[in-house]
């Protein structure tokens, strides 16, 4: 590799690398023919061994720094991002490493807790990489890329933020940075974050299974962050999960967002959400038709959803409605219910425990009291 | 995820092979006519989080390497997952028969095969014999990513405990944080493995052996071997993965670099080709059956009452499912019983019970929330139990966890089937009735060995570490196979006339039959059976002891390893990779297959494991007055045997 390296340098100085990756990235866009996916390729692979260093030999910091600065100035990120998915194979890994490099890069001075330089960059300046980057999601090349970039960004909750709140031109959109952000105004709905909705369910599994894990950690991450996003957007949010994700057609994803959204109900910051959730009728009904499906993982993972309900000290006139119009039903269902997982006691526990519960509802609908 | 229309690109052709994740199939694609591998994972009954596959299929879609089994892609149909690869006509390596010469060209292509991964970023975590695969013309292929990770950044390490223990670098073991290095140990055990048949320690239980590597000097390559290929072992398994060098530098080494032309290779995928066909088995590939789903009206009345307003009614799946054949080639389901591939004792992966992959643990740096703890790793206890929390730890149950799947890979209730066999194996009430009597014991004969005899040498063979035994069993094996296939009604008569024939020797009789009809009362009888583990381990080696000893209280039914026991494990993955059986050379004539010196000891155990499968068959109350009538009827079947197989009633 180092002899690959040394060649490469030889041709390219490691300052004009930004620029000409742009001009090539450029001409992917334009006519056909006008594309030289060689040269970009190797330019791209250049910028990557300079980032990540060799077994041999790191860059100095100084390089580093000319090099993420240069990135910047050039407005790369951005459209590598677009046009990530007309890279060439290798590229788009290349691409991949390079996003990963620079996004974690702090200048020599700074301090380790400060937020590395592309990505304070990004998060202030040019949230349109991010959404970008979630556009990746579009195409099949793209979405394992871009999804591994995504998820390592979304650990930091301002770039979540800007995913969470993108809305385009609106006011309080993270178009205009982070900081620009109104986490009061509900969201119109038009913004990449509701977009995950659809690819999680229309695309190809490899698609889909990618982005639900994005999905997945943009809802799990952030304790503060997350449970005042879902508040506020709570009817859009769950509107879009029930009928979208919950009863997708595709049982990965039906299978997988039961599950999300037993753990998005039973984690502790969002307690003010599961209570607004299972005090629905609504929300039961689905989760009861769950328990009736004829695919045993997906009626197990209603169960955990189902029992939320029914352990609920405050139900809901609705919800005990619903329990006590189907009491004997549900005893009789729930004694054989998964009968199989006999060595699961913590499943058998808890299932022992609803049908106490259920068994012990006072016959008429209680208003509840807290 | 709209895809399910994909599967019909591909012609889905007979099965390659088969374990608890699922079946792989060899297909063509119908668009270039390419022969492909596809593996089809019921997720239904994979209780794994399906992240972790996902997490295999991205660790493969992001190589291209010719050392490295290509993937192509991958789709759902209904709760299956397909996922189609390159297709590999040599198959597993099959350790034990290669010359140093063709060890050589193995490792060098490995060392290619690692040389990429680790420039990628991927560490494989799982090298080893059994996944390599040989392509037609001598190609040498790293597969199954069941457990290999991506790492991020270069320099970072991992921590989390994976691999098979006999293979697994002492740095991996201890957890003290790894790198690409811990391949190259693998790799050097892999060499021995190839060189000697079996990796180092093969006769220790694996959970000592994960004691011991950490702790005892590397291992060496001793025997009649060139000084380079020591060296080269030597090198690989420096225990300090600092002064281990890298697959790059390996390449340089003297053993590699004088290695010959991967064509030299060719040669052993022939030689399997042609003992393939010179062996006069019953030929009868299983083919690949399509599951229908038909829409069955939904039962109204069961429905739930959501006040007057009817409640959206799912789209529900109908219950009812038919099979269809997918081409002329359909087999009885019975009859599929008849083809000696789909008996799992296959020489061809002779290491296969201590393969042991420790898998899916997750890593501590991956996520926080709790996540489910792989069953059979040492550390499964761990996990804690929060009530209320979704229940992230499924699936430690693994009482229903076989070693082999014998169950159609459509029927998404494969579970359960263990716990069912002592009641299924109680003859039917009906047992004397002589009716039909040929009939009758050809149809019992079968099911016999479907249920007793077949079980109980998969579970032996998978309790057997030395590969000679382990050979003896698998032609053993082959041996009923055919022998059900042939004359089904032999193996019943086969059992018939060996409980006679034990009952009348006083210690024999002892040993095995205790609870004969005579003198045991119905209620004592399942319980008062020989202790099995005992029985098994006598006559053989300390490691089976140990296995049994580790495999916790062993019940006198079913003799079942513990489910802590990593050996299980080995399995799930294991059989999931394609498998183009080998089958076992010179089983055409059944004496032939058995050889006489250890009859006595098979029959032995034969016996053994049939008692322990059959617990109800001595001692149903009421069924005394029988045995007049069946002694009479195998009385006159060991006259006619006696005619047709001489040297077996002898």
């Amino acid at each position: 590799m180092a002899f690959l390296f040394g060649r490469a340098r030889a041709r390219t100085n490691t300052s004009d690398l930004p620029k000409q990756a742009r001009e090539h990235v450029a001409r992917l866009e334009g006519p056909p023919g006008t594309a030289k996916p060689e040269e970009l390729a190797r330019i791209l692979s250049q910028m990557k061994q300079v980032l990540q260093g060799t077994h041999e030999a790191d860059a100095s910091p100084e390089q580093l720094l000319q090099l993420v600065t240069g990135i910047i100035e050039e407005d790369l990120l951005y459209l590598l991002a677009v046009n990530l998915h007309r890279l060439p194979f290798e590229s788009r890994k290349d691409t991949q490493v390079i996003f990963s490099y620079v996004f974690r890069f702090r200048p020599p001075t700074a301090s380790t807790k400060s937020e590395p330089l592309a990505l304070a960059y990004v998060v202030e300046k040019r949230p349109q990489v991010l959404v970008e980057l979630c556009r990746g999601y579009d195409h099949k090349e793209s979405a394992t890329p871009a999804g591994t970039v995504l998820r390592e960004i979304l650990k930091n909750e301002a770039a979540a933020a800007i995913i969470l709140y993108d809305d385009g031109d609106e006011q309080g959109s993270s178009a205009r940075g982070v900081a620009a952000i109104n986490r009061d105004r509900p969201q119109s709905g038009n913004g990449v974050f509701w977009m995950f909705f659809n690819w999680i369910d229309k695309s190809s599994f490899e698609v889909a299974a990618d982005a639900f894990t994005t999905f997945r950690e943009l809802l799990t991450k952030h304790k503060d962050l997350v449970p005042k996003y879902l508040s506020v957007n709570f009817e859009l949010f769950f509107e879009k999960y029930n009928n979208i994700l919950v009863q997708s057609n595709s049982y990965v994803t039906k299978r997988q967002s039961i599950k999300l959204l037993g753990e998005i109900l039973l984690d502790r910051s969002n307690y003010n959400v599961m209570t607004a959730y299972v005090d629905r009728g609504e929300h039961l009904k689905i989760c009861m038709n769950l328990l009736r499906d004829d695919r045993k993982m997906v009626q197990y993972e209603g169960f955990h959803v189902f029992k939320v309900f029914v352990a609920n000290p405050h139900k809901s006139v609705p919800v005990q409605k619903i329990l006590l119009m189907n009491r004997e039903k549900l005893l009789h269902f729930l004694s054989h219910f998964l009968e199989d997982r006999t060595d699961d006691e913590q499943f058998i526990d808890e299932r022992e425990f609803l049908i106490k519960q259920i068994r012990n509802m006072p016959s008429t609908p209680v208003p509840p009291q807290r | 995820m709209a895809d399910e229309g994909v599967a019909s690109h591909y012609q889905v052709l007979e099965e390659l092979g088969r374990g608890s994740f699922g079946v792989v199939y060899k297909a063509i694609e119908k668009r270039t006519g390419e022969t492909v591998a596809i593996k089809h994972i019921d997720l239904e009954s994979s209780e794994d989080d399906i992240q972790e596959i996902q997490q295999e299929i991205s660790v493969l879609s992001t190589c291209a390497s010719s050392y490295v089994t290509q993937y192509k892609a991958s789709f759902l149909r209904g709760h299956k997952l397909w996922i189609v690869m390159e297709y590999l006509g040599g198959g597993h390596l099959k350790p034990g028969s290669f010359s140093e010469g063709h060890i050589a060209i193995i490792c060098r292509e490995l060392l290619f095969g690692l040389e990429y991964l680790h420039a990628e970023g991927k560490i494989h975590r799982d090298i080893k014999a059994a996944n390599v695969l040989l392509s037609e013309n001598g190609k040498v292929k790293l597969a199954d990513f069941g457990v290999a990770a991506q790492l991020t950044h270069m320099k970072s390490q991992r921590n989390t405990f994976v691999g098979t223990p006999f293979w697994m670098a002492p740095e991996v073991i201890q957890q003290a944080g790894y790198d690409f290095k811990a391949d190259i140990w693998s790799l050097g055990i892999t060499a021995i493995e190839l060189a000697l048949g079996e990796p180092p320690h093969a006769n220790t239980h694996p959970m000592k052996v994960l004691f011991q590597i950490p702790k005892n000097p590397p291992p060496r390559l001793e025997g009649k071997f060139s000084k380079e290929f020591k060296d080269f072992v030597f090198q690989c398994l420096v225990k300090d993965p600092d002064h281990r060098p890298t697959a790059k530098e390996l390449l340089k080494h003297r053993f590699i670099r004088s290695a010959g032309k991967v064509e030299a290779l060719q040669e052993l995928v022939h030689r399997k080709q042609m003992s393939d066909a010179r062996t006069d088995r019953v030929k009868l590939p299983v083919f690949y059956q399509e599951t229908l789903h038909t829409i069955s009206p939904k039962d109204n009345s069961d429905d739930w009452v959501f006040d007057t307003v009817k409640s959206v009614a799912l789209p529900k799946r109908g219950t009812v499912r038919s099979r269809k054949p997918s081409s002329a080639f359909a087999v009885e389901d019975a009859m599929r019983k008849l083809d000696v591939k789909d008996g799992p004792l296959q020489p061809s992966t002779p290491g296969t019970v201590r393969r042991s992959t420790v898998r899916r643990q997750p890593s501590a740096a991956q996520q926080s929330s709790v996540r489910r703890i792989s069953n059979g790793s040492p550390r499964a206890s761990i996990a804690p139990k929060c009530p209320l929390q979704p229940d992230l730890s499924f699936g430690n149950s693994g009482s229903t966890m076989r070693l082999f799947r014998r169950v159609p890979s459509d029927s998404s209730a494969s579970a359960g089937s263990h716990e069912a066999q002592p009641n299924e194996n109680r003859p039917p009430t009906s047992f004397h009735a002589p009716v039909d009597p040929n009939s009758k014991e050809a149809l019992l004969g079968r099911r016999l060995y479907n249920r007793a005899l077949e079980p109980c040498l998969d579970e032996l063979h998978a309790q057997t570490a030395a590969s000679s035994k382990r050979e003896a069993l698998s032609r053993l094996s082959d041996a009923f196979a055919l022998l059900d296939s042939v004359d089904p009604e032999g193996s019943y008569h086969f059992l018939r006339n060996l409980v006679s024939v034990v009952s009348q020797d006083p210690k024999l009789d002892v040993a095995f039959l205790r609870n004969n009809p005579q003198n045991s009362g119905p209620s004592k009888t399942p319980l008062d059976g020989t202790p099995q583990g005992t029985v098994v381990i006598k006559g053989r080696s300390a490691t089976a002891a140990a296995a049994a000893a580790s495999g916790g209280p062993v019940s006198p039914t079913k003799f079942v390893m513990s489910q802590e026991n990593p050996h299980l494990l080995s399995h799930r993955r294991r059989h999931g990779s394609q498998t183009p059986d080998l089958p076992p050379p010179g089983q055409g004539r059944v004496e032939r297959a058995m050889p006489r010196s250890p009859e006595k000891e098979q029959r032995d155990r034969e016996k053994m494991a049939l008692e322990a499968k059959l617990p109800g068959r001595q001692a149903v109350p009421g069924m005394e007055h029988c045995k007049a009538l069946s002694d009479l009827l195998y009385t006159r079947w060991t006259d006619g045997l006696r005619a047709r197989w001489g040297s077996m009633a002898a």
